[in-house]
């Protein structure tokens, strides 16, 4: 058996995430997640900020609508799109899907996807705002 | 019948990668990843296992076993220019070759007539098979001055050695690497190519950095098979009992003096089934392990010569990577596709000579763990062995034969020379001694195309 | 340094020595074909022998020349250091492995792995041996690609899970397990799938992806894992549902 004692034991250095881009795009993936939690938190705390009353409930609005929190808004809104398209470039991979012979190129799922989600979120849009 | 079976343009790694997967299901193989077989231990005439060297822990054991089997592929690195991988040193043609068991038809070495220049990456036959043209430096299909009925077609023997006249006659192209000849499969289209050969194309891309749909591949024939090796019957039994080989370290002569592509495969399938049974049974039968006596002296006796005495060298003047390049220059001018008496001649002394340099050869490596130069030596001693069976074999062959082909001696002879070649190994030059060829159903005729 | 010269900083361990890893620069004469490969060997051969690393085929068939170089895992075979070249090539043992000497590692850990995914046909009954089992070209290219993997191990030294919990299974074995499970001919896909589902099965992947981004051979190991997880979510939700079904 090998004498195991002398190897040298391998330790992963702290900033291993900034060793290239994807590992960066990674994080950021991962980080996103927890962020986009948090701000769950922050329309539930809309909900409480409604039943304490209108006064209440416009001064949470005029906050949200603040330069700092809007920009914040267009950072989260990046992370969420990133993190979709990573999924709907695994769907294809992941669970391949076959009309004919050939399974379907990973890429045309991808596409397909984009496109689903485009629509919905159109007529999410349309049903809120009757028109955009 | 089928001669063969395909798996894609992979057959080769997939039933490596099958056979390996497999053995995982039985837990009583025990493989010794990375250990070194550097001696067969003999105890009272017959085999008792080997003595290795653990590379990882830096130890010398000795492993004994009733039946050994050795499967350790051809000898390709005693030749410059070869498609082998790096470890494809001999070894175990030299570990029996050394334990008393003669080598058979060792002059029998193929040349594979389209390798890339530089690394000796292999170009499959598919690429002619499919229709690719060979061309000289004018663009002629030069394959009509030498087999017209054939021409791309034709045999790889006949193909390499058109190659090497084509150059002498200065209708090769210049390279880095040397003198090469076109491989042309522009006029295939990219989507047949594509469809066909996909091999071809990645690897030529990939490592000769061009684009064949749009380019010429250069080509040059490189050592790519022995034909000879370690004397064995169908069983894979050799002279010595309890030794046993298989695939191209074995030499059964289904190969002849000529092999056909793929028959090394189905090769390995055959009598990799047949020895492995054969062995079994041997195993079986025998009563008892053998003793450790004969195991432990073999240990001592390697620790001494490896440890102690290779390891021991300071390094000077001879270096291995310096002797190895030698060896494999003279091998390739001298016992490679042309041969001839005067050249064999000088070969034979000059790797004699190099047996008695190569105990002066030095290491810088003084570990014990994971010396890689230290295995560097040691398959050195290997191929120096072997190289030196190949020579001495050729010298003796005095005809041409498949891929034997001597300028001085350019018809085959069956009179006096249908027989296998077996060297024995002397403490001088190889003992050369020959036994008929087994002929059953079909009659040795001319080679006519 | 001659602007024919290049630079090849290589990390250096060695194990009798004792100490912690440190770096050695070779300069190394420069041509434009070369891969990593030729700058190691030409440093073996001609400046220093103690130099040591794995390498056979040279042709991205055998997979045992995998370093970091500048790095990002890879196999130095096939790595040009025209491509990589920026100043002076980096050469590191693969991340993630415990080191033997210089840029070998310690693979067995890989390899219990890889036996721990049953590697090879299951059957209850195996039939006559003597007949073959016909596939159609479909059903091979079902599982082709997961079957090209050359066992490199460069989809474990980019996984930054592996790195950080080594007993997770791993990107090759996963994708090996995958090759099986879709093999018309076997039928051992649910052992597979209850190894897999397991603490240190596909569950402990966070979809990095770099795996397939290094593997040469485009097995995607990456993809192979989120299919396993689909495949053994599907096989825990029909075992909750409907108890007494079979198992395939």
């Amino acid at each position: 058996m090998p004498m195991t004692s002398r190897e040298y034991a391998w330790k992963r250095r702290p900033g291993w995430w900034l060793r290239n881009r994807r590992y960066l795009m990674f994080q950021l993936r991962e980080a996103g997640g927890v962020i986009c939690a948090l701000y769950g938190l922050v329309l539930l705390n809309m909900l409480v900020q409604l039943r304490a009353g209108e006064s209440a409930y416009t001064a949470f609005l005029d906050l949200l609508r603040t330069p700092p929190v809007l920009y914040l808004n267009v950072v989260l809104f990046a992370l969420v799109v990133w993190h979709a398209l990573t999924w709907f470039m695994l769907i294809g991979k992941a669970q391949p899907i076959q009309f004919t012979r050939q399974p379907l190129p990973w890429k045309v799922v991808f596409g397909i996807n984009v496109l689903l989600w485009l629509g919905v979120s159109g007529a999410v849009v349309y049903l809120i705002f009757g028109g955009i | 019948m089928k001669r063969t079976v395909y798996a894609a343009d992979k057959v080769g790694f997939h039933i490596l990668h099958t056979l390996f997967q497999t053995s995982m299901k039985y837990d009583r193989i025990h493989r010794f990843d990375e250990y070194f077989v550097t001696s067969l231990i003999v105890d009272g005439g017959a085999c008792a296992g080997v003595v290795a060297m653990n590379l990882r822990g830096g130890t010398m054991v000795a492993i004994q076993g009733k039946a050994t089997i050795l499967a350790t592929g051809g000898c390709g690195r005693v030749y410059e220019f070869t498609t082998n991988g790096f470890i494809k040193t001999g070894d175990g043609m030299a570990l029996a070759y050394r334990a008393g068991v003669p080598l058979k038809d060792m002059e029998m070495v193929q040349f594979h007539p389209t390798c890339l220049p530089g690394t000796g990456i292999l170009i499959t036959e598919a690429a002619r098979g499919e229709g690719g043209y060979l061309v000289n430096k004018d663009g002629e299909r030069y394959m009509q001055r030498y087999l017209p009925s054939k021409m791309e077609l034709g045999p790889r023997d006949i193909l390499s050695r058109a190659m090497i006249q084509e150059m002498k006659a200065g209708r090769a192209f210049e390279g880095p690497y040397g003198l090469y000849m076109g491989l042309d499969l522009r006029h295939l289209g990219a989507k047949k190519i594509n469809e066909r050969i996909p091999m071809v194309r990645e690897l030529v891309e990939k490592y000769m950095g061009l684009d064949p749909i749009h380019e010429l591949i250069p080509v040059r024939p490189g050592q790519h098979y022995i034909m000879g090796g370690v004397s064995t019957n169908g069983k894979g039994e050799t002279t010595l009992p309890g030794l046993y080989a298989v695939g191209e370290t074995a030499c059964v002569s289904i190969n002849g003096a000529n092999r056909l592509g793929s028959n090394s495969l189905s090769e390995c399938l055959v009598f990799g089934a047949a020895c492995g049974l054969a062995a079994a049974g041997f195993a079986k039968k025998k009563a008892s392990y053998p003793r450790g006596a004969a195991a432990r002296e073999a240990l001592k006796k390697e620790e001494a010569r490896v440890f102690d005495g290779v390891l021991g060298r300071e390094r000077a003047k001879e270096t291995v990577a310096g002797l190895r390049v030698e060896m494999q220059q003279l091998m390739e001018r001298d016992v490679g596709i042309f041969r001839e008496e005067s050249a064999l001649a000088d070969a034979c002394g000059m790797l004699g000579k190099m047996r008695d340099r190569f105990a002066a050869v030095g290491l810088a490596d003084k570990d014990r763990v994971f010396n890689t130069e230290l295995t560097a030596v040691l398959e050195l001693d290997f191929m120096l062995d072997v190289a030196l069976a190949i020579a001495h074999s050729a010298r003796n062959r005095r005809e041409s034969r498949g891929a034997h082909s001597r300028t001085d001696f350019p018809q085959r002879d069956d009179a006096n020379y249908l027989k296998h070649t077996l060297a024995f190994r002397t403490d001088g030059p190889p003992r050369i001694d020959y036994v008929p060829v087994t002929v059953t159903k079909w009659q040795p005729v001319e080679r006519k195309y | 340094m001659a602007a024919s010269d290049v630079v090849f900083r290589v990390k250096r361990y060695r194990p009798e020595s004792g100490g912690r890893p440190t770096f050695q620069e070779y300069t190394i004469p420069y041509r434009s074909d070369m891969v990593v490969l030729d700058g190691l060997n030409y440093i073996k051969d001609h400046i220093d022998p103690t130099l040591t690393f794995r390498w056979s085929c040279r042709m991205g068939i055998c997979g045992s020349c995998g370093a970091d170089v500048n790095g990002q895992p890879r196999l130095t075979c096939g790595t040009y250091v025209r491509d990589v070249h920026k100043g002076a090539v980096t050469v590191e043992p693969l991340s993630n492995f415990p080191i033997l000497k210089d840029l070998v590692v310690d693979f067995d850990d890989f390899l219990r792995k890889l036996a721990s995914v049953t590697p090879y046909i299951v059957r209850k009954d195996w039939g006559d041996l003597t007949k073959e089992y016909v596939q159609y070209p479909e059903d091979v290219e079902a599982y082709r690609q997961q079957s090209l993997c050359i066992n490199c191990m460069l989809c474990y030294a980019a996984c930054p899970v592996f790195g950080s919990s080594p007993e997770f299974v791993g990107p090759a074995a996963s994708a090996l397990a995958l090759r099986y499970n879709r093999d018309t001919r076997d039928e051992g896909a649910d052992a597979r799938l209850a190894r897999l589902n397991t603490r240190t099965g596909v569950w402990e992947c966070t979809f990095v992806g770099e795996c397939s981004v290094v593997c040469p051979k485009d097995v995607d190991p990456a993809a192979a894992i989120q299919t396993l997880k689909f495949l053994a979510t599907m096989r825990h939700m029909r075992r909750l549902l409907m108890p007494g079904s079979s198992s395939r």
